[in-house]
């Protein structure tokens, strides 16, 4: 007899209380275990003994808490995981709390290193699981119920998955790829939850700018109050620990958009649904330039900190420049190398429009010059289009030359042989 | 303080995700541990089935010297768990000690942990004390026996099950910044190349 999924499996057993015979499906309250997961904690940055002692004691809990959870048979597991509270919330401040190579370095125990391991493993596997609609022949969930449960408990959401690119991308991107395209193809819905987050994105770009002082055009429709000048703060003028925080965040925002695109880069079209790439572009262009000059100004101040948000600003550049190029090969470029001859008009047609629209930004359009080639990706629409309007790559072209002409930089690749 | 990151503002500002309220987290530590003594309180092994165990399948003769040593585990428990939480809470914390140090030499780092975790602070002369009572009784007994008489239940199925994820091979590699960077500053190229300040 073939195995039914989870969510139609009943299961009858002995009531402890009455002992009676009683029926409920597998999936029900009742067959929770009350386990109380704690939340986590990131290890501490002093080096207070009984503030790692209880990091330490936190952190064996949820280790061996989700030691125990993955060993559950299949029923059981999805039990806890949709109704244990504590556990969400376990899962959850990992993700807020764990930290990320990228944040200032802490040196940590042996002990520390070791436990931190076996927790960071456990967690992606619980994710995995909680990914996984079918895990063997006769331990499955019928994928339309799937996605809803994993939508209706917020077992994934948008900041999750974004968190768990972040931690996990670099070493597991082939399967946390298959995760994350599980999650979008059972339940659509994280499509529309990523299309509402893209404004908050942009508005994380605006708090940026107006954080330094600056404001980008077009990013918020509402008009200037009078006093907003005088409160405004230039870099220059802010305290370093202000203009740390900033390049923090800003290094922290553009490492997260990309280690998600870079996962996952089915999300670029909602992201460009938004003009995307422009606004990306003009965030750069401001933002950039004026936080380059004040760190340089202001160098004598703390240099090894100035050298680390130097690192951490040219970092944030690089990443910015890949994400739009992520998109760019995504939605224009992808297609064109797949596409037969005739199919290729529309993508072209976005590859141009996408270009215009950031033709006036010259910083960032040399940056991305530098580390893509307009000229390559322009020479692919060449080939794959024999009615290419040579006018208007012509137009891109020479915008990209007359911005690098703006500057006293050389293109890299561009000497002829000596 | 917390670091400034993205997906906390896409916690704050966007309505994608749950409000959860952490407020009433604070004594999630201390709810643990109370859990965890209940659950032991509730384990499938009593104090008295080790002292049956112990009567049945020892040499008549060596049975003083191994009730002096259980009533020592006891003795150390009950400074370890409090007199103020009843006897079944101190034989509970009994059959805890003896399953954690029986076949230990000396209270080492990984059961001073795992004591700690159960009952919070103890003193380490208790912890010591019940160590080398279960040594001396664990002596007169085949290792394949203790086993038996201590494997939980619980413990059996988790052996029997297998743990999801054992065989995928997870690497610990995680985003970085890079080392150096390749785009020029401002056109500046040599000196950015070395992420230098002195210009």
């Amino acid at each position: 007899m073939p195995a039914l999924p989870l969510d139609e499996l009943q299961l009858t057993e002995k009531d402890l209380l009455t002992g009676k015979l009683k029926t409920l499906p597998a999936l029900h309250p009742e067959k929770k275990t009350e386990r109380s997961f704690v939340l986590y904690k990131p290890p501490p940055k002093s080096r207070d003994p009984a503030l790692l002692e209880e990091f330490l004691e936190r952190a064996r809990f949820i280790a061996d808490d989700l030691d125990w959870l993955l060993a559950l048979p299949h029923d059981k597991f999805w039990c806890q995981v949709v109704f244990d509270e504590t556990l969400q919330k376990c899962l959850d401040s990992y993700l807020r709390h764990a930290p990320r190579k990228f944040d200032m370095a802490v040196d940590l125990a042996p002990e520390v290193n070791d436990l931190t391991k076996h927790l960071h493993r456990n967690v992606f596997l619980t994710f995995l699981r909680m990914s996984t609609h079918k895990e063997s022949k006769d331990h499955f969930i019928t994928p339309s119920v799937f996605g809803e449960i994993l939508y209706n408990n917020f077992l994934f959401d948008i900041p999750k998955i974004l968190d768990l690119c972040v931690l996990f991308g670099k070493g597991n991107s082939a399967l946390l790829h298959k995760m994350i395209e599980n999650i979008f193809i059972q339940q659509p819905s994280y499509f529309n939850d990523l299309d509402e987050i893209v404004p908050t994105v942009l508005q994380v770009f605006s708090n940026i700018l107006y954080a330094c002082g600056l404001r980008c055009e077009g990013a918020s429709a509402e008009p200037q109050k009078l006093e907003e000048r005088i409160r405004r703060t230039s870099p220059g003028d802010m305290s370093l620990q202000e203009l740390k925080d900033i390049v923090l965040y800003l290094c922290d925002t553009c490492i997260t958009l990309w280690a998600f695109l870079d996962v996952f880069p089915l999300a670029c079209q909602t992201f460009q649904k938004h003009d995307f790439c422009y606004r990306l572009a003009s965030f750069y262009e401001l933002v950039i330039p004026e936080l380059e000059s004040v760190i340089k100004k202001r160098r004598h101040e703390d240099s090894s900190l100035l050298l680390d948000m130097w690192r951490r600003l040219s970092h944030s550049r690089k990443k910015v420049v890949e994400v739009f190029h992520i998109i760019i090969h995504q939605l224009c470029l992808q297609p064109i190398l797949e596409s037969s001859c005739d199919n290729v008009q529309p993508f072209i047609e976005e590859f141009l429009q996408i270009f215009t629209s950031v033709l006036q930004e010259k910083r960032f359009l040399c940056d991305c010059d530098e580390l893509f080639s307009v000229a390559d990706d322009v020479s692919l629409l060449q080939q794959a289009s024999s009615s290419l309007d040579e006018t208007r790559t012509a137009y891109v072209l020479q915008a990209v030359e007359s911005a690098w002409e703006g500057t006293d930089r050389r293109k890299k690749n561009m000497t002829g042989p000596s | 303080m917390a670091l400034p990151r993205l997906t906390g503002a896409l916690r704050s500002f966007s309505n994608v995700t749950k409000q959860d309220d952490y407020s009433e987290d604070s004594a999630d530590l201390k709810n643990k541990r109370s859990q965890l003594q209940e659950d032991l309180l509730h384990s499938d092994h009593s104090w008295k089935k080790i002292v049956k165990f112990i009567e049945e399948n020892s040499e008549k003769e060596n049975q003083p010297s191994l009730h002096g040593d259980l009533r020592t585990i006891l003795q150390a428990s009950k400074q370890i768990v409090g007199c103020e939480n009843g006897q079944e809470a101190i034989e509970s914390g009994a059959v805890f000690l003896f399953k954690t140090l029986y076949m230990k030499e000396y209270v080492g780092h990984e059961e001073t942990k795992a004591i700690k975790q159960m009952f919070g602070p103890f003193p380490s002369s208790s912890a010591t004390e019940a160590c080398n009572a279960a040594s001396r009784i664990a002596s007169h007994f085949i290792q394949e026996q203790l086993i038996a008489l201590l494997q939980a239940p619980e413990l059996q199925t988790a052996v029997t099950q297998s743990c999801f994820g054992k065989n995928i091979a997870f690497s610990f590699d995680m985003h970085d910044l890079d080392c150096s960077e390749e785009l020029p500053v401002n056109g500046k190229m040599d000196k950015q190349k070395l992420i230098s300040l002195d210009y």
